[in-house]
C-alpha cells in the first residue's frame, strides 16, 4: 500500500496504491489522521489503483467520512475499481460515501 | 606433537611445500651452472695440458727427425766412405739420448762387394752403443713397413709401432727418410736412413702426466693404435676402431674418424658398462699421431658433488630448525583460538559468565576477544529479554486461549442444536485466523415456532474485533427478547452498537426469523455478503444485495426487511467473506464463482456434509498459506 497526496485547486487528492488489507491498515490509519489533523476543507481518495480492500481498510475510510462530515467538510471517494465497487454496494457503503467515476468528476462536483 | 589438522601444520606444510620447491629449483640450477663452469674449466685445462705434452713431445720429436734426414743429405753427397758409415751411426746414438736406434739400409747390390742386403744399425743396449750389419735373407728389411713405405712414397715417414724382430727387439717407431744417387747420369733410389723411437720411453713422458686420482694421457698411431698407454696391454693392441666394434661403443669410431681428419675435440666418453669419462684429444703437428687426455667424470665433478650435499644437508637441517620454530611460534599464538573455542562451547551451553582466555597482544587475537566479550554481553541480555517476553508473550497466550474458550462458548456448537425442532436442520462453524476472531453466528427459538438466526463479521481481526463480536452477540439475545422484526432487531441492535463508538468499528449483519409453521422468512442485512437460497427443486441462486449499511455506524439508520416465503426442502448457505476472499500464497481469491459451484455440486447435501465440502475446497484451495480472515459458515435447511 502506498498513499500519496497533492493540491489541486481546493482540493487534497489522496491517491491510494496497492492493497488495504489488516496487516496495511495500521499504517493507512496513522497517515490518515495525520492528514485529517491538518483540517483541510476537501478531500479527493483517488482509489484507481487500490486493488483489495478488507474490512479494517474500510473502517478507516468510514471515519474520514465521519470525521469530514463533523467538520463540515466534503470527502468525495473516486476510481473504484469493480471488484472494490462490489464491496461497496454489498456493505452498503455506496449509500454512506459519495463516489465519483474520476477525478475530474469529483473536481467539478 | 602437532595434530595433522591444525592451523601450524597447515601453515608448515604450505611453507614448507614452497621452500623446498624454490630450494630444489635454486639447487638445480646452481648444480646446472656450475657443472658447466667445471666444464669448460676442464676444457680449457684438457687443451692447455694436451699443448704441454704435444710440445713436449715435438721437441723431441723434431730434432730426432733431423738426424735421418742430415744422414740422407750426406749419404747423397757421397763424401764419406762406405766403412766409416757405422762409426756414424754410432756417433748418432751415443750422442742423442732421445734416439734408440739409427740404421742406414740400402737398395739391393747397391755396393756390389756387400751383396743384396745390405743394412747397418747402431743401437742402444744399456749405457752402450751396439753396432751391427744385417746382410742375411733372415731379416729381409726391404718388405717392412719402414722401408718400403717411404720408398713408395718418396718422402719421410713415420712408422706404425712395431716390434722390431731381429735389430731392435723393442717396440719402437721408426722415422724414416729415403736418399737417392746419381748413377749413370740419373737420380735414382738409393736406400733409407732412420732413427728409431723406443715406445717404453715415450710412454714414461706420456705416462707422468696426472689428471686427479685416476685420469690419464695416451697417444694414439694414426690408424688408433694405442702407442703410449699406463695399461701398457693396450699398447700394440687393437685399433680404435676394433675396440668400438668389441665394446659397442660406437663413441671409438667417431675418436678415430676425428683423428684420421686431424680434428681436436672436447667430448663426453662413455663406454657401455665403465665409468663415464671426458676426453680431448689432438694430432701431433709433425706426424699423425694424436694426443688424448682423460678426465674421470665422477672425479671432475667430485667437488660439486660435495658441495651440493654438503648444501643440502645444511638446508635440510635448516628447515628442520625452521619447521620447529615456525610452530612453536604458530601454536603459541594459535593457542587462544583454541581457548575461544571451548569458550564459544561453554557460552553455547547458556553460561554466558564463562571467563574468556586472556589475550595479552594488541592484535586479531584481541579484536576476537573483544567481539567475544560483546557477544557475552549481548547474548546474556538478549537471553533476558528473551526470557521476559516470552514470559509476557505466554501470559497474552494463556489470557487469549481463555478468551478463545470463552468467545467460543458464547456461540452454540452442539449440532444437531434442535432434536425436538423436526422442522429445521442446521450446521454451522466457525474458524479463527488468529485466538480469537470478530466473526459470529447464532440461532436460537423466540416464541415456540420463530427461529431466528444471524451471521455477522466485524471490522478488523483479533481482540478489538473478538470485544466487538462479543457485545453484538450479547445485546442480540437481550433485543431479541423484546423485538420480533427482523428490521426492528437491527436498528436497536445498530443504536446500541452505534453509541459511542468512537472506534467506528461495525459489522455486516443478516438476520434471519423464520416461521416454522409456514415458511415465511422476514430477513434483514446490514451489509453482510447475500445468503445462497438452495430450492428444493434445485435452483441455486443468492439473495439480492443489502442496500443496508453495516451495523455501528450511524444510530438513526433506519434498516429495511424483507420478505421469502421458503418450501420445504430448501436450504440457506450463510456465510462471511473469510469464504469467498480466502486466499493462497500467490494472494489468489477462493472466489464467490467457486464458492457457488461447491454450492451447487452440494446442494443435495445436508448441510453438516455442505459445510465439510466447502471447508475441504477452501483447503485446497489455501493449502498451507496462513488463514487470512475469519471463516463463518451456516447451513440451514427448511423441512
Amino acid at each position: 500500500m502506498n498513499l500519496t497526496q497533492e493540491k489541486l485547486n481546493d482540493h487534497l487528492l489522496l491517491q491510494v496504491v496497492g492493497r488495504l488489507d489488516t496487516t496495511q491498515s495500521d499504517s493507512f490509519e496513522k497517515q490518515i489522521m495525520e492528514i485529517l489533523d491538518q483540517g483541510h476543507e476537501k478531500i479527493i481518495l483517488d482509489c484507481k489503483g487500490l486493488n483489495y480492500i478488507s474490512s479494517s481498510g474500510l473502517r478507516i475510510f468510514l471515519i474520514m467520512q465521519k470525521k469530514m462530515m463533523g467538520a463540515g467538510g466534503q470527502f468525495k471517494i473516486c476510481g473504484l475499481q469493480p471488484s472494490i465497487k462490489e464491496i461497496f454496494d454489498m456493505s452498503g457503503f455506496t449509500m454512506i460515501f459519495s463516489i465519483y467515476q474520476d477525478v475530474d468528476e469529483a473536481l467539478k462536483a | 606433537m602437532i595434530k595433522k589438522n591444525s592451523l601450524s601444520f597447515r601453515i608448515i606444510t604450505r611453507v614448507l611445500l614452497i621452500t623446498i620447491t624454490l630450494f630444489v629449483l635454486i639447487m638445480a640450477g646452481y648444480y646446472y651452472y656450475a657443472r658447466n663452469i667445471i666444464r669448460e674449466y676442464t676444457r680449457q685445462n684438457a687443451i692447455e695440458l694436451a699443448g704441454n705434452l704435444t710440445g713436449k713431445i715435438e721437441q723431441i720429436l723434431q730434432p730426432m727427425e733431423k738426424v735421418p734426414q742430415m744422414l740422407a743429405s750426406t749419404m747423397e753427397m757421397g763424401l764419406i766412405h762406405p766403412d766409416s758409415l757405422m762409426s756414424i751411426l754410432e756417433t748418432v746414438v751415443r750422442k742423442n739420448p732421445t734416439i734408440y736406434g739409427s740404421a742406414l739400409a740400402f737398395e739391393p747390390d747397391f755396393f756390389p762387394d756387400k751383396g743384396t742386403y745390405h743394412m747397418l744399425y747402431a743401437h742402444r743396449e744399456g749405457d752402450r752403443v751396439h753396432s751391427m750389419t744385417l746382410d742375411t735373407e733372415e731379416y729381409d728389411y726391404f718388405y717392412m713397413d719402414w722401408y718400403q713405405i717411404p720408398a713408395i712414397l718418396k718422402e719421410p715417414y713415420w712408422s706404425e709401432p712395431y716390434y722390431d724382430e731381429g735389430a731392435g727387439n723393442i717396440l719402437m717407431a721408426t722415422y724414416s727418410v729415403p736418399f737417392y744417387c746419381l748413377r749413370d747420369g740419373e737420380r735414382r733410389f738409393a736406400g733409407i736412413a732412420t732413427v728409431d723411437l723406443e715406445l717404453e720411453w715415450l710412454t714414461d713422458i706420456v705416462s707422468q702426466v696426472q689428471i686427479f686420482e685416476t685420469g690419464y694421457a695416451f697417444m694414439l698411431s694414426r690408424n688408433g693404435v694405442a702407442v703410449t698407454h699406463p695399461d701398457r696391454t693396450m699398447i700394440m693392441n687393437k685399433s680404435a676402431f676394433s675396440n668400438a666394434e668389441e665394446w659397442n661403443a660406437p663413441i671409438l669410431r667417431e675418436v678415430g674418424r676425428d683423428l684420421l681428419q686431424g680434428i681436436s675435440r672436447f667430448r663426453e666418453y662413455h663406454i657401455p658398462g665403465r665409468d663415464k669419462l671426458w676426453i680431448y684429444y689432438r694430432n701431433l703437428e709433425s706426424n699423425l699421431w694424436s694426443v688424448s687426455v682423460v678426465y674421470p667424470d665422477r672425479e671432475m665433478f667430485a667437488s660439486l658433488r660435495q658441495m651440493t650435499t654438503m648444501g643440502v644437508v645444511f638446508i635440510l637441517g635448516g628447515l628442520l630448525l625452521l619447521t620447529l620454530i615456525t610452530s612453536g611460534v604458530i601454536e603459541r599464538l594459535a593457542k587462544p583460538l583454541t581457548l575461544f573455542a571451548g569458550s564459544a562451547r561453554t557460552i553455547a551451553e547458556g553460561n554466558f559468565d564463562v571467563k574468556l582466555p586472556t589475550v595479552s597482544t594488541n592484535d586479531e587475537m584481541k579484536e576476537l576477544h573483544d567481539a567475544f566479550s560483546h557477544m557475552q554481553e549481548e547474548l546474556a541480555e538478549y537471553v533476558v529479554n528473551l526470557k521476559e517476553t516470552t514470559a509476557a508473550k505466554e501470559k497474552i497466550e494463556s489470557e487469549l486461549r481463555i478468551a478463545r474458550e470463552i468467545q467460543l462458548s458464547m456461540i452454540p456448537h452442539t449440532f444437531p442444536p434442535f432434536p425436538d425442532l423436526p422442522q429445521v436442520c442446521l450446521y454451522a462453524m466457525l474458524k479463527s485466523a488468529r485466538e480469537v476472531g470478530g466473526d459470529l453466528y447464532d440461532f436460537f427459538v423466540i416464541d415456540k415456532d420463530k427461529f431466528c438466526f444471524a451471521i455477522g463479521d466485524v471490522s478488523g481481526k483479533g481482540v478489538p474485533a473478538s470485544l466487538f463480536m462479543a457485545v453484538t452477540r450479547t445485546l442480540l439475545r437481550t433485543i431479541a427478547d423484546k423485538e420480533q422484526s427482523p428490521a426492528s432487531i437491527m436498528e436497536t441492535l445498530n443504536k446500541s452498537l452505534a453509541f459511542n463508538n468512537e472506534s467506528n468499528m461495525f459489522v455486516t449483519f443478516f438476520l434471519g426469523v423464520l416461521d416454522l409453521r409456514t415458511g415465511k422468512l422476514m430477513y434483514s442485512n446490514a451489509g453482510h455478503n447475500p445468503p445462497v437460497v438452495i430450492g428444493s427443486n434445485g435452483n441455486v441462486s443468492m439473495f439480492e444485495a443489502a442496500k443496508s449499511i453495516p451495523l455501528g455506524l450511524f444510530e438513526d439508520f433506519i434498516y429495511t426487511e424483507h420478505a421469502v416465503q421458503l418450501n420445504s426442502g430448501d436450504k440457506l448457505f450463510a456465510y462471511t467473506d473469510g469464504v469467498s476472499e480466502a486466499e493462497n500464497k500467490r494472494e489468489v481469491l477462493f472466489g464467490e464463482e467457486r464458492m457457488l459451484e461447491i454450492v451447487d455440486a452440494g446442494k443435495h447435501l445436508d448441510p453438516k456434509d455442505l459445510i465439510k465440502s466447502m471447508e475441504e475446497a477452501i483447503d485446497n484451495h489455501v493449502v498451507d498459506y496462513p488463514q487470512s480472515d475469519d471463516i463463518t459458515m451456516m447451513a440451514i435447511r427448511y423441512t
